[in-house]
Protein backbone atom coordinates (compact mmCIF):
# COMPACT_ATOMS: atom_id res chain seq x y z
CA UNK A 1 0.00 0.00 0.00
CA UNK A 2 2.72 2.39 0.92
CA UNK A 3 4.32 2.06 -2.43
CA UNK A 4 1.05 2.84 -4.10
CA UNK A 5 0.30 5.94 -2.09
CA UNK A 6 3.60 7.52 -1.15
CA UNK A 7 1.99 10.74 -0.01
CA UNK A 8 -0.21 9.03 2.56
CA UNK A 9 2.10 9.91 5.39
CA UNK A 10 5.23 11.96 5.43
CA UNK A 11 7.31 9.35 7.27
CA UNK A 12 8.90 7.66 4.32
CA UNK A 13 7.91 9.92 1.48
CA UNK A 14 10.69 10.65 -0.93
CA UNK A 15 12.86 13.72 -0.39
CA UNK A 16 11.99 16.87 -2.19
CA UNK A 17 12.79 15.57 -5.64
CA UNK A 18 9.11 15.35 -6.44
CA UNK A 19 8.52 15.54 -10.13
CA UNK A 20 7.56 18.86 -11.54
CA UNK A 21 4.34 18.19 -13.41
CA UNK A 22 5.13 20.99 -15.84
CA UNK A 23 8.18 19.14 -17.14
CA UNK A 24 8.04 15.95 -19.21
CA UNK A 25 8.47 12.78 -17.19
CA UNK A 26 12.15 11.74 -17.11
CA UNK A 27 11.38 8.45 -18.85
CA UNK A 28 9.88 10.45 -21.67
CA UNK A 29 12.99 12.55 -21.95
CA UNK A 30 14.96 9.34 -22.46
CA UNK A 31 12.49 7.30 -24.46
CA UNK A 32 11.57 9.88 -27.07
CA UNK A 33 15.04 10.42 -28.53
CA UNK A 34 15.78 6.72 -28.32
CA UNK A 35 12.63 5.86 -30.21
CA UNK A 36 13.41 8.52 -32.78
CA UNK A 37 16.92 7.19 -33.14
CA UNK A 38 15.63 3.65 -33.55
CA UNK A 39 13.17 4.80 -36.21
CA UNK A 40 15.93 6.61 -38.02
CA UNK A 41 18.18 3.58 -37.85
CA UNK A 42 15.62 1.04 -39.03
CA UNK A 43 16.07 1.63 -42.74
CA UNK A 44 19.84 1.58 -42.24
CA UNK A 45 19.52 -1.73 -40.45
CA UNK A 46 17.32 -3.17 -43.18
CA UNK A 47 19.77 -1.89 -45.76
CA UNK A 48 22.73 -3.48 -44.05
CA UNK A 49 20.89 -6.80 -43.90
CA UNK A 50 19.95 -6.59 -47.56
CA UNK A 51 23.52 -5.94 -48.54
CA UNK A 52 25.49 -8.51 -46.61
CA UNK A 53 28.57 -8.43 -48.75
CA UNK A 54 29.12 -11.63 -50.64
CA UNK A 55 32.39 -13.46 -51.10
CA UNK A 56 32.50 -15.16 -54.49
CA UNK A 57 35.29 -17.54 -53.48
CA UNK A 58 33.35 -18.65 -50.41
CA UNK A 59 30.26 -18.89 -52.61
CA UNK A 60 31.97 -21.24 -55.00
CA UNK A 61 32.53 -23.62 -52.10
CA UNK A 62 28.81 -23.58 -51.25
CA UNK A 63 27.40 -24.65 -54.60
CA UNK A 64 27.00 -28.36 -53.77
CA UNK A 65 23.24 -27.99 -53.43
CA UNK A 66 22.92 -25.79 -56.53
CA UNK A 67 25.21 -27.43 -59.07
CA UNK A 68 23.18 -30.63 -59.41
CA UNK A 69 20.48 -28.67 -61.24
CA UNK A 70 21.74 -25.18 -62.11
CA UNK A 71 25.19 -26.42 -63.13
CA UNK A 72 23.93 -28.86 -65.75
CA UNK A 73 23.13 -27.43 -69.15
CA UNK A 74 19.52 -28.13 -70.08
CA UNK A 75 18.51 -29.68 -66.74
CA UNK A 76 14.80 -29.83 -66.05
CA UNK A 77 12.80 -29.88 -62.86
CA UNK A 78 11.01 -33.14 -62.18
CA UNK A 79 8.42 -32.03 -59.64
CA UNK A 80 5.76 -30.69 -59.37
CA UNK A 81 5.91 -29.42 -62.95
CA UNK A 82 8.49 -30.13 -65.64
CA UNK A 83 10.39 -27.15 -67.02
CA UNK A 84 13.99 -26.11 -67.47
CA UNK A 85 15.77 -24.83 -64.39
CA UNK A 86 16.73 -21.20 -64.95
CA UNK A 87 20.22 -20.14 -65.86
CA UNK A 88 21.60 -18.14 -62.96
CA UNK A 89 25.16 -17.43 -64.14
CA UNK A 90 25.63 -13.65 -64.62
CA UNK A 91 22.27 -12.86 -63.05
CA UNK A 92 22.22 -9.73 -60.85
CA UNK A 93 23.51 -10.80 -57.40
CA UNK A 94 20.80 -8.72 -55.69
CA UNK A 95 18.14 -10.59 -57.64
CA UNK A 96 19.62 -13.97 -56.70
CA UNK A 97 19.52 -13.01 -53.02
CA UNK A 98 15.94 -11.78 -53.41
CA UNK A 99 14.90 -15.04 -55.05
CA UNK A 100 16.55 -17.15 -52.33
CA UNK A 101 14.90 -15.06 -49.61
CA UNK A 102 11.53 -15.45 -51.30
CA UNK A 103 11.97 -19.24 -51.37
CA UNK A 104 13.06 -19.23 -47.72
CA UNK A 105 10.03 -17.19 -46.65
CA UNK A 106 7.67 -19.32 -48.71
CA UNK A 107 6.71 -16.41 -50.95
CA UNK A 108 8.02 -18.50 -53.86
CA UNK A 109 6.98 -22.06 -53.57
CA UNK A 110 9.06 -24.49 -55.55
CA UNK A 111 9.47 -27.41 -53.10
CA UNK A 112 13.17 -28.19 -53.68
CA UNK A 113 14.16 -24.55 -53.73
CA UNK A 114 12.21 -23.87 -50.55
CA UNK A 115 14.00 -26.70 -48.77
CA UNK A 116 17.42 -25.61 -49.99
CA UNK A 117 16.92 -21.90 -49.31
CA UNK A 118 15.65 -22.68 -45.82
CA UNK A 119 19.07 -24.08 -44.99
CA UNK A 120 20.94 -20.97 -46.17
CA UNK A 121 21.98 -18.07 -43.96
CA UNK A 122 21.99 -14.49 -45.23
CA UNK A 123 25.75 -14.81 -45.61
CA UNK A 124 25.43 -18.05 -47.62
CA UNK A 125 22.95 -16.33 -49.94
CA UNK A 126 25.22 -13.34 -50.42
CA UNK A 127 28.23 -15.57 -51.11
CA UNK A 128 26.32 -17.70 -53.63
CA UNK A 129 24.94 -14.58 -55.32
CA UNK A 130 28.45 -13.14 -55.55
CA UNK A 131 29.70 -16.37 -57.14
CA UNK A 132 26.87 -16.93 -59.61
CA UNK A 133 26.26 -13.28 -60.39
CA UNK A 134 29.83 -12.09 -60.55
CA UNK A 135 32.78 -12.56 -62.81
CA UNK A 136 34.83 -15.73 -62.38
CA UNK A 137 36.45 -15.54 -58.96
CA UNK A 138 40.19 -15.19 -58.99
CA UNK A 139 42.02 -18.11 -57.47
CA UNK A 140 44.92 -17.48 -55.17
CA UNK A 141 47.22 -19.81 -57.09
CA UNK A 142 47.02 -18.06 -60.46
CA UNK B 1 -18.32 -45.18 -70.17
CA UNK B 2 -19.58 -42.27 -72.20
CA UNK B 3 -18.36 -40.00 -69.46
CA UNK B 4 -14.89 -41.47 -69.73
CA UNK B 5 -14.90 -41.06 -73.49
CA UNK B 6 -15.93 -37.46 -73.06
CA UNK B 7 -13.19 -36.84 -70.52
CA UNK B 8 -10.66 -38.41 -72.88
CA UNK B 9 -11.83 -36.17 -75.66
CA UNK B 10 -11.59 -33.10 -73.45
CA UNK B 11 -8.09 -34.06 -72.30
CA UNK B 12 -7.00 -34.54 -75.89
CA UNK B 13 -8.53 -31.23 -76.90
CA UNK B 14 -6.78 -29.51 -74.00
CA UNK B 15 -3.43 -31.05 -74.93
CA UNK B 16 -3.90 -30.03 -78.53
CA UNK B 17 -4.75 -26.43 -77.66
CA UNK B 18 -1.75 -26.26 -75.29
CA UNK B 19 0.46 -27.47 -78.13
CA UNK B 20 -1.10 -24.95 -80.50
CA UNK B 21 -0.37 -22.12 -78.05
CA UNK B 22 3.20 -23.45 -77.90
CA UNK B 23 3.93 -22.37 -81.46
CA UNK B 24 5.73 -19.19 -80.53
CA UNK B 25 6.09 -16.17 -82.75
CA UNK B 26 9.36 -14.42 -81.96
CA UNK B 27 8.49 -11.30 -84.00
CA UNK B 28 5.24 -10.87 -82.13
CA UNK B 29 7.20 -11.45 -78.92
CA UNK B 30 9.55 -8.62 -79.80
CA UNK B 31 6.63 -6.26 -80.45
CA UNK B 32 5.12 -7.17 -77.10
CA UNK B 33 8.48 -6.81 -75.34
CA UNK B 34 8.81 -3.25 -76.70
CA UNK B 35 5.38 -2.48 -75.38
CA UNK B 36 5.45 -4.16 -71.96
CA UNK B 37 8.86 -5.41 -70.79
CA UNK B 38 11.55 -3.20 -72.27
CA UNK B 39 11.38 -0.37 -69.74
CA UNK B 40 12.62 -2.57 -66.91
CA UNK B 41 14.20 -5.66 -68.46
CA UNK B 42 15.68 -4.01 -71.56
CA UNK B 43 14.86 -4.97 -75.14
CA UNK B 44 17.69 -7.50 -75.19
CA UNK B 45 16.86 -8.72 -71.68
CA UNK B 46 20.07 -7.35 -70.24
CA UNK B 47 18.49 -5.30 -67.48
CA UNK B 48 20.80 -2.67 -66.02
CA UNK B 49 19.00 -2.52 -62.69
CA UNK B 50 19.72 -5.07 -59.99
CA UNK B 51 16.05 -5.18 -58.99
CA UNK B 52 15.00 -6.54 -62.37
CA UNK B 53 16.35 -9.91 -63.41
CA UNK B 54 18.21 -10.38 -66.66
CA UNK B 55 16.20 -12.42 -69.14
CA UNK B 56 18.46 -12.61 -72.21
CA UNK B 57 19.15 -16.23 -73.11
CA UNK B 58 17.02 -17.57 -70.25
CA UNK B 59 15.22 -20.88 -70.84
CA UNK B 60 11.95 -20.20 -72.68
CA UNK B 61 9.91 -22.70 -70.67
CA UNK B 62 11.16 -21.17 -67.41
CA UNK B 63 10.22 -17.68 -68.59
CA UNK B 64 6.77 -18.88 -69.64
CA UNK B 65 6.26 -20.64 -66.31
CA UNK B 66 7.26 -17.47 -64.41
CA UNK B 67 4.81 -15.36 -66.43
CA UNK B 68 1.99 -17.88 -65.95
CA UNK B 69 2.67 -17.92 -62.20
CA UNK B 70 2.65 -14.12 -62.00
CA UNK B 71 -0.60 -14.07 -63.94
CA UNK B 72 -2.25 -16.71 -61.75
CA UNK B 73 -0.91 -15.22 -58.52
CA UNK B 74 1.06 -18.37 -57.67
CA UNK B 75 4.10 -16.11 -57.70
CA UNK B 76 3.44 -12.83 -56.00
CA UNK B 77 4.95 -9.60 -57.17
CA UNK B 78 3.03 -6.36 -57.28
CA UNK B 79 4.77 -5.11 -60.42
CA UNK B 80 4.77 -8.33 -62.41
CA UNK B 81 1.19 -9.23 -61.52
CA UNK B 82 0.05 -6.08 -63.29
CA UNK B 83 1.99 -6.78 -66.46
CA UNK B 84 1.52 -10.55 -66.67
CA UNK B 85 -2.18 -10.11 -66.04
CA UNK B 86 -2.54 -8.40 -69.40
CA UNK B 87 -0.78 -11.18 -71.35
CA UNK B 88 -2.60 -13.93 -73.21
CA UNK B 89 -1.18 -17.49 -73.19
CA UNK B 90 0.03 -16.81 -76.73
CA UNK B 91 1.72 -13.53 -75.67
CA UNK B 92 3.50 -15.49 -72.93
CA UNK B 93 4.83 -18.08 -75.38
CA UNK B 94 5.92 -15.36 -77.80
CA UNK B 95 7.71 -13.30 -75.14
CA UNK B 96 9.42 -16.35 -73.67
CA UNK B 97 10.67 -17.38 -77.11
CA UNK B 98 11.81 -13.83 -77.87
CA UNK B 99 13.86 -13.31 -74.71
CA UNK B 100 15.28 -16.83 -74.84
CA UNK B 101 16.52 -16.07 -78.36
CA UNK B 102 18.46 -12.94 -77.34
CA UNK B 103 22.25 -13.17 -77.20
CA UNK B 104 22.85 -15.09 -74.00
CA UNK B 105 23.45 -12.74 -71.13
CA UNK B 106 22.78 -15.56 -68.71
CA UNK B 107 24.97 -18.61 -68.66
CA UNK B 108 25.11 -21.97 -66.95
CA UNK B 109 27.82 -21.64 -64.34
CA UNK B 110 29.16 -24.83 -62.87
Amino acid sequence: MRALCPRADGADSKPATALDPRLPHPTKILVRPLATLALLLLPALAWSQATVSGDAVAGQRKTQMCAGCHGIDGWRTAFPEVYSVPKIGNQHPAYIVKALQAYKSGERNHPSMRAIAASLSDKDMADLAAYYGGAEPKTASK
Amino acid sequence: MQMIALLRFLAAALLFSAAAAGAADIKAGEAKAKEVCQACHGLDGNSQTADYPKLGGQRPDYLAKALRDYKSGARKNAIMAGFAGTLSPQDIENLAAYYAAQPAVLVVKH
